[in-house]
C-alpha cells in the first residue's frame, strides 16, 4: 500500500535542489503497541534517484531513518525540464515510484 | 553502475542542510523552521485528501463532490475561512469537520457513530479520512483570509458562549483556556504558549490547522487540538463535534479574522 | 447584579471583547453552563464534577479584561484562608529529596479515551510554569522563577508556612492568579505539599544551591 511521494525539484544554476517527502511508518521492529507486542520491522531498504533516467543516488536506508522521512538531495548539472525519478522499495518488497519535472527558481 | 555515481554525489546526498544557503546560519531554529514551511510531511495528506473528496464512498457510493460547505455544493475555495457558520438544512451552527460529517452521512450514507469514532486516527496510524479531507478543504483556501461573519442569532450565541468558556476557569488545576493562553512570551516546559488574547497570537491559531503534529506523525485538527487541552487540563473528555468546541472554535476564528491561511501547519 | 468596572487595556489585548451583538452576559451564562454540561464525558460520572465550578472560581473567570472587584478579591482570599487544611503531624517541612521528584513530575490524573491516567499519587506539576534548580533548561515560565527560593526567603517556621499556604491555596494570598490551588483541590495531599516546601526551603536543596 505504498502511498506517493511529493518531489519538488528547484532549478539553481545548474543544479537541481530536489526535496522529497515520503509517507512510510519506518518501523524499527523494536516499538512496542499499546498491547505490548512488538511491532515488526517495516521500513524503507533503498531509495534510487534518477535525472533524465540515469540513476544519481542509490542509498541503502536502514530502521534509522524516521517515519514519514524527508530526503534533499541536489543534483549538479541539470536543466529545466528535466526528470526527476525517486523510487524507494521497503523490507516487505513494497516499492513507490515517482517523478517531478525540473523547474525554473521563480 | 550505482556505486560510481553514489560516490560522486555522495558529498550532496541527504543535504538537507543545504537549506541553509538560503537562510541565516547563525539561526539553526529558523533554518529548521523554515524547512517545515516549506516541506511538510503534512503535504502528503492533502494529496490523500483530494482523493477521499473525488472518490465514490460509502452505503450510497457517492463523492463529496456536491458537499455544500457554505458557498454552493461542491465549491472549496473560500468555504473553509468562514467557517463555523449557520447551516439552514441543519439549523446548526457547524465547524469544518461537523459539516464534513454531515455530509458524509447524508451523500454517502455512513452512520455518524462510525465516522465519529474513527475521526481521530491513533498517532502513528496512516490517519484518518476525516483528518486528510479536512486538510485538503481547508488547504483549497490556503492564501486567503479569515472571514467569519456572526450574523445569525445561533452564530452570535456560538460566538459570545465560546468567549464565555475560554475564560472560564474549573478542575483541580483551576485551569481555563486563558490560563495558559493568556499571557505574551510563555511557555509550558519547553512549549511556547499562543498568546490568544492577542490578534497576531490567535491570528497565528486559526491559519494553522489542520496541522501535522511531528510527535503523532498524522494530520491533526482544530476539534483534536481542543481535545487535548482539556486532556492537560486534567477536565473530563470533550465531546467530538460538541457544542463546546463549536463554539470555542467560532469564538477563536472570528477573532482570528484576516488571518491568511496557510496549512498544513508544523506541530511539535 | 455584581458590580463588575470593565477596564478595556488599550495597549495589549486589541481583541473584540462584547462588540458582536448577541444575548447578554447571563443568557450567555446560561447557554454556555449548559453547553458544559452535554459536551463533555468521563468513564465516572464523579469525575464530570470537575467541570463545576465553585464559588471562587465563578468569580476567578473574568472575561476579557473584566477586573475583580474589592469585593470580589476579598471574598476569594476568604474562602482561600478558610480552606487550608495542614497535614494531621503538625509538621510543615517534609522531606526535599520527595519533593524534588514531586516538583518534576507533570503526569497523573488526566483522562483518555475512557480511562483515568491513575498513579500512586499525582505529580506537582511545578517544573512545567516554573524555573527550579539553576541550569535546568527545561522549565516553563509561566509562574515566576523558584530558583533560589530559599536561599532569599530564609527556611524559619513563618516561611515554612507561608510557602505551605501559597501551595495549598495561593488564592489567599493572590487571589485568582494562574497559581492552581493544589491542595485545596485535592490535587495534591498536604503530605506532598510538605515535600515541596521542604524543596523549596531547605539550604541543601538543589533549588538553594549554585
Amino acid at each position: 500500500m505504498a502511498e506517493p511521494m511529493r518531489i519538488r525539484a528547484t532549478l539553481q544554476g545548474d543544479v537541481a535542489d530536489v526535496r522529497i517527502l515520503m509517507m512510510h511508518p519506518m518501523e524499527t521492529g523494536q516499538r512496542k503497541d499499546s498491547k505490548g507486542q512488538l511491532v515488526p520491522q517495516h521500513f524503507i531498504k533503498n531509495v534510487v534517484v534518477t535525472h533524465n533516467g540515469k540513476v544519481v543516488l542509490d542509498a541503502q536506508w536502514s530502521q534509522a531513518v524516521s517515519r514519514n522521512p524527508f530526503l534533499g538531495v541536489r543534483v549538479k548539472g541539470a536543466k529545466a525540464g528535466d526528470k526527476i525519478g525517486v523510487t524507494w522499495e521497503d523490507n516487505k518488497g513494497d516499492k513507490r515510484t515517482d517523478e517531478a519535472t525540473v523547474t525554473a527558481a521563480s | 553502475m550505482t556505486r560510481r555515481r553514489f560516490h560522486f554525489i555522495a558529498a550532496a546526498c541527504f543535504s538537507v542542510a543545504m537549506a541553509a544557503a538560503h537562510a541565516q546560519s547563525n539561526d539553526p531554529l529558523g533554518v529548521g523552521r523554515q524547512m517545515l514551511e516549506q516541506d511538510n510531511p503534512g503535504d502528503l495528506w492533502i494529496d490523500k485528501g483530494k482523493e477521499l473528496f473525488h472518490q465514490k464512498r460509502g452505503p450510497k457510493n457517492a463523492s463529496l463532490e456536491q458537499c455544500d460547505f457554505g458557498m454552493g455544493p461542491g465549491k472549496l475555495e473560500g468555504a473553509s475561512v468562514r467557517l463555523p457558520r449557520y447551516f439552514a438544512d441543519t439549523d446548526k451552527v457547524e465547524d469544518l469537520e461537523s459539516r464534513l460529517v454531515t455530509c458524509m452521512v447524508n451523500l454517502q450514507g455512513y452512520k455518524r457513530e462510525d465516522v465519529v469514532k474513527r475521526a481521530i486516527s491513533p498517532a502513528g496510524s496512516s490517519g484518518s479520512d476525516i483528518e486528510a479531507l479536512a486538510l485538503y478543504i481547508t488547504s483549497r483556501s490556503n492564501g486567503m483570509k479569515m472571514n467569519v461573519s456572526l450574523n445569525h442569532p445561533k452564530e452570535q450565541e456560538m460566538y459570545k458562549a465560546g468567549e464565555y468558556l475560554f475564560f472560564r476557569r474549573s478542575g483541580q488545576t483551576d485551569f481555563g483556556c486563558v490560563t495558559c493562553h493568556g499571557d505574551a512570551n510563555k511557555r509550558i516546559r519547553l512549549q511556547d504558549l499562543i498568546h490568544m488574547t492577542s490578534k497576531e497570537g490567535v491570528q497565528g491559531v486559526v491559519s494553522t490547522w489542520p496541522a501535522y503534529r511531528g510527535a503523532h506523525f498524522v494530520v491533526r485538527t482544530m476539534q483534536w487540538r481542543l481535545y487535548d487541552c482539556f486532556w492537560q487540563m486534567r477536565l473530563p473528555e470533550l465531546t467530538y463535534l460538541s457544542d463546546a468546541s463549536i463554539a470555542l472554535t467560532t469564538y477563536l476564528h472570528y477573532q482570528g479574522n484576516g488571518a491568511v491561511t496557510r496549512v498544513p501547519g508544523f506541530k511539535r | 447584579m455584581k458590580k463588575t468596572p470593565i477596564a478595556i487595556a488599550g495597549t495589549v489585548a486589541v481583541l473584540i471583547t462584547g462588540c458582536a451583538s448577541g444575548p447578554d452576559e447571563a443568557t450567555t451564562r446560561q447557554i454556555a453552563e449548559k453547553m458544559v454540561q452535554s459536551s463533555f464525558t468521563a468513564p465516572e460520572p464523579r469525575l464530570l464534577k470537575r467541570l463545576e465550578q465553585d464559588r471562587a472560581q465563578q468569580i476567578c473567570s473574568k472575561i476579557g479584561d473584566a477586573k475583580l472587584t474589592q469585593e470580589e478579591a476579598a471574598e476569594v482570599v476568604k474562602l482561600a484562608r478558610a480552606s487550608f487544611k495542614y497535614p494531621a503531624s503538625g509538621k510543615l517541612v517534609g522531606n526535599w529529596k520527595v519533593g524534588e521528584k514531586l516538583a518534576h513530575d507533570g503526569a497523573g490524573d488526566r483522562i483518555q479515551r475512557g480511562r483515568l491516567e491513575k498513579r500512586k499519587e499525582n505529580g506537582g506539576l511545578c517544573q512545567n510554569c516554573h524555573a527550579l534548580a539553576p541550569g535546568e533548561v527545561n522549565v516553563g515560565n509561566v509562574g515566576p522563577a523558584l530558583t533560589a527560593y530559599g536561599t532569599q526567603r530564609g527556611n524559619s517556621e513563618p516561611i515554612a508556612k507561608l510557602t505551605y499556604e501559597r501551595i495549598y491555596n495561593g488564592w489567599a494570598y493572590a487571589p485568582c492568579s494562574n497559581m492552581p490551588r493544589l491542595g485545596a483541590t485535592g490535587h495534591l495531599t498536604p503530605e506532598q505539599i510538605t515535600h515541596l516546601v521542604a524543596y523549596l526551603i531547605d539550604p541543601e536543596s538543589p533549588i538553594n544551591k549554585k
